[in-house]
């Protein structure tokens, strides 16, 4: 890096096309990632063609903007009508919608918006500082490394599971069990399709997620329909307040932290990491009790931890050229129609478009927060409506998002019988956020497995091959160990 | 003046009539859809056509992506489609050849639909990580015999051309049982793929040329052949052709355009005609090269010919090697 490829660097990113690129692209990705069903990367995926006919720069500012706006624009449905825009914001629906519902959707959605921003501008620094050491770390994860990282994450489950753990794993073994539902990796077979085509792709994650969350609020409002035009939810005027924020700053940290280290490993994605995030939060906060009816804590968790993702994730792309996720492989095209080829000369050859980029980055994490910002106060009104207008809103709007997502009708009928099993859970008692982690990492876990014992030849001690797997390994054990003494001393 | 609006109406009716009948295709939107999700191979050709051919064709042009099963879902869906036009489909190598010539469960065959052109050729290469001490065809094969079940290969799934072009460029260069000599890694997506190799997951890979183009300039992979005749660029490394296997020219990906089968001759002509045009769209064809396709467009006669052709030679390596998938 020298003086001469950081002016040009900085020429290139202060110009009023990249500039608009990059506010265009926030704005964008806020509003399709508010949309249920569209997810971020069916908003960069469709922004793509658009890039073509751009300079290298505007185009791929336009598409992180997009990016980046798509996962903080899903907390907005997650907090306010607990559909997660994105599958990313999951974990923000467990105590933003609580939040919404008590009166505090402003504070929800702000607190949403300030743990995105600092996650964000944490994770582009770990990207700009940290990128070559990062990216060395993320190629030693094989399929051992990772299946002993899954193994430790599927701790979670207990760490969201709210009063029960029996009905936690009883979620949980749902999750896994729907979730072996297409195709057999290493064999190719059909399982569990019943010959019916539309199921060998395995269900619809984002039909199951809608059907999930979404659905039984609705089905318990059509069964019990209180408030009709009675208590309206109001005082939504507040913000998140400086207490607030310094409160949840170790929690912002730590997201931020899991967001970087997952999002710089391939193949994981922002949902597991806001979990994670999630669940070490509610593990370690003084108001534990509190989490999951409401605690703003565990939104500042869930939202650091899917945006500590978006910068990293830019780790294994610019450093190695590996796409980390189905997002940065569309930003590679975006590369490649120009000419560029990610990877380690990318530097040497086109290090101003690279300090470029970087530019880009922090600078949209401070474009975040004022587009965010508006964001928040046009959307947080949508709490004040009544029930009766929001329900039907959100049944119309979870039909044409998972419409949307296929285009088939096949997918409404897996989100309508998940809404049914939803609502059944939701009158048993039974949590939905461990049959979902269940669902995500079940076929990480699996496939991970047996990849390795591919690799050894099926001896196990493959997991066993590297310090990585020794990490995982006693994290697992500790949360077990911790779980455990945890169940002794609650009274029974 | 009710009768004559009635009449009016009727002149008018029978108008719209006679125009309907000879009105010329298209005369609503036409659904393409893209049987693979965002961001892959497939669903980028198909955005990067979807501009031009927005423009050419009179009607919107709507680009869904119905994703699912190594693209089967897709393909089932514009199979069971009526064949008027209105519903086609971007095919891939791995949704019409490599698909039903390993899997006998499959909902589709080659018959059910009609191909109005490919457009795009996509090269293969077979590729090992820079440090490796394999340096040439000849080196791998030679590891591979001399240790079984030490070398292996990944692929972005069972089922998909990366699986199949391993077990194919071994068994052509001599490796009798290459499934039980080397190990096959399904991993999740070609990108998953590739980073195996990178991460010394898998020992080689055999793909698109344009999934390995960044990192063999990078110097982070090292290309071992290329399936085609002519040399592809950037990569520097032996045709298939002049190591004494011209066999593997058939061992490449291409992406075309097909409907349910019995689309009308009108539907398939005007197809060929907006391809026609497509392939000479500069903008179009410097997109897709830049990527490291090869422009090649085929009429539906030589269309059907050249998948039939590599869906032969697909079936009868995967029956000598017991690929096939119940």
């Amino acid at each position: 890096m020298n003086a001469y490829t950081l002016s040009q660097a900085f020429d290139l990113v202060a110009t009023w096309e990249s500039l608009a690129a990059l506010a265009v692209g926030l704005v964008a990705g806020v509003i399709g990632g508010a949309i249920p069903g569209m997810s971020a990367t069916m908003a960069v995926a469709i922004t793509l063609p658009f890039t073509f006919a751009l300079q290298p720069i505007t185009g791929i500012l336009l598409l992180l903007g997009v990016y980046k706006g798509g996962i903080f624009g899903g907390s907005i449905p997650a907090i306010l009508i607990k559909t997660p825009g994105t599958p990313a914001s999951s974990a923000t629906t467990l105590d933003g919608y609580p939040m919404a519902e008590k009166g505090e959707a402003g504070r929800a959605l702000t607190m949403a918006l300030y743990a995105s921003c600092i996650a964000d501008l944490l994770s582009n620094l770990a990207l700009i500082l940290a990128a070559g050491w990062l990216a060395s770390f993320a190629l030693s994860f094989g399929p051992p490394e990772f299946f002993t990282l899954i193994l430790f994450s599927l701790t979670i489950i207990a760490g969201v599971s709210g009063d029960s753990l029996l009905k936690g794993l009883a979620s949980a073994v749902l999750g896994l069990l729907l979730a072996t539902v297409g195709l057999d990796l290493v064999y190719g077979t059909d399982r569990f399709t019943f010959g019916e085509p539309n199921l060998m792709g395995g269900l619809n994650f984002i039909a199951v997620l809608v059907g999930l969350f979404a659905l039984p609020e609705v089905f318990a409002y059509v069964y019990a329909p209180r408030e009709i035009h009675g208590r309206v939810r109001s005082v939504t005027g507040t913000a998140a307040s400086r207490a607030d924020v310094i409160r949840c700053l170790p929690t912002i940290l730590r997201g931020s932290l899991i967001g970087v280290v997952m999002g710089s490993i391939p193949g994981i994605g922002a949902a597991p990491s806001a979990f994670l995030s999630y669940s070490e939060a509610r593990r370690t906060s003084k108001n534990k009790a509190n989490f999951g009816k409401g605690e703003i804590e565990g939104v500042a968790a869930s939202e650091s931890g899917n945006n500590g993702v978006a910068g990293a994730t830019l780790i294994p792309l610019l450093a190695l050229g590996v796409p980390g996720d189905v997002i940065t492989a569309i930003i590679i095209g975006a590369f490649m129609v120009h000419g560029l080829q990610p990877g380690p000369l990318l530097f040497a050859t086109n290090g101003s478009l690279v300090y470029a980029i970087f530019m880009g980055l922090v600078l949209s994490s401070g474009l975040l927060l004022c587009i965010g910002w508006f964001a928040t106060r046009a959307f947080r009104h949508i709490a004040d409506l009544p029930k009766s207008i929001v329900m039907p809103a959100v049944l119309v709007l979870s039909i044409f998002g998972v419409y949307a997502v296929n285009n088939t009708t096949f997918d409404l009928g897996v989100m309508f019988l998940m809404g049914g099993v939803g609502y059944g859970m939701m009158l048993l008692g039974v949590p939905a956020a461990p049959f979902l982690i269940a669902f995500i990492l079940g076929p990480l876990l699996e496939d991970s497995f047996r990849q390795a014992m591919l690799m050894s030849g099926s001896s196990p001690e493959i997991f066993f091959r590297s310090p990585i797997t020794w990490v995982f390994w006693g994290l697992t054990v500790l949360s077990l160990v911790f779980l455990l003494t945890g169940l002794r001393r609650k009274p029974a | 003046m009710k009768a004559r609006l009635a009449g009016l109406a009727a002149m008018t009716l029978a108008a719209a009539t006679a125009t309907a009948a000879l009105a010329e295709y298209p005369e609503r939107s036409i659904t393409m859809v893209i049987p693979y999700g965002a961001g892959g191979a497939t669903d980028i050709s198909a955005r990067t056509m979807a501009e031009p051919i927005g423009s050419l064709v009179p009607e919107p042009v709507v680009m869904i992506n119905r994703t699912g099963a190594g693209g089967a879902t897709g393909s089932v869906s514009v199979k069971n489609a009526d064949p008027d036009g209105y519903t086609m489909l971007f095919a891939r190598v791995g949704s019409h050849t490599v698909n039903p010539a390993m899997k006998a469960t499959l909902p589709y065959t080659l018959d059910d639909f009609d191909f109005v052109g490919v457009y795009e050729i996509n090269p293969v290469a077979c590729a090992v990580r820079t440090d490796s001490d394999i340096a040439s065809m000849e080196d791998l094969v030679a590891k591979v015999k001399a240790e079984p079940g030490r070398i292996s290969y990944s692929s972005s799934g069972v089922g998909s051309l990366l699986h199949l072009a391993g077990a194919m460029v071994l068994k052509s260069f001599g490796v009798e049982k290459p499934l039980e000599q080397a190990v096959h890694i399904p991993m999740k997506g070609g990108g998953a793929a590739a980073t195996a190799v990178l991460s010394g997951t898998a020992s080689f890979i055999c793909t698109n040329s344009s999934a390995l183009a960044s990192f063999v300039s990078n110097q982070q992979l090292k290309p071992l052949m290329v399936t085609t005749a002519e040399p592809v660029e950037g990569f520097d490394a032996p045709s298939a052709a002049s190591l004494g296997h011209p066999e593997l020219e058939q061992l490449v990906g291409w992406t075309g355009i097909a409907g349910p089968a019995g689309i009308p001759e009108e539907v398939a002509e005007a197809w060929r005609g907006w391809l026609a045009e497509v392939v000479a769209d500069e903008a179009f064809v410097n997109a897709m090269e830049a990527r490291g396709s090869v422009i090649r467009l085929m009429d539906p006669a030589e269309s059907n010919a050249f998948i039939r052709g590599q869906y032969e030679v697909f079936r009868k390596l995967v029956d000598d090697l017991g690929m096939r998938i119940e």
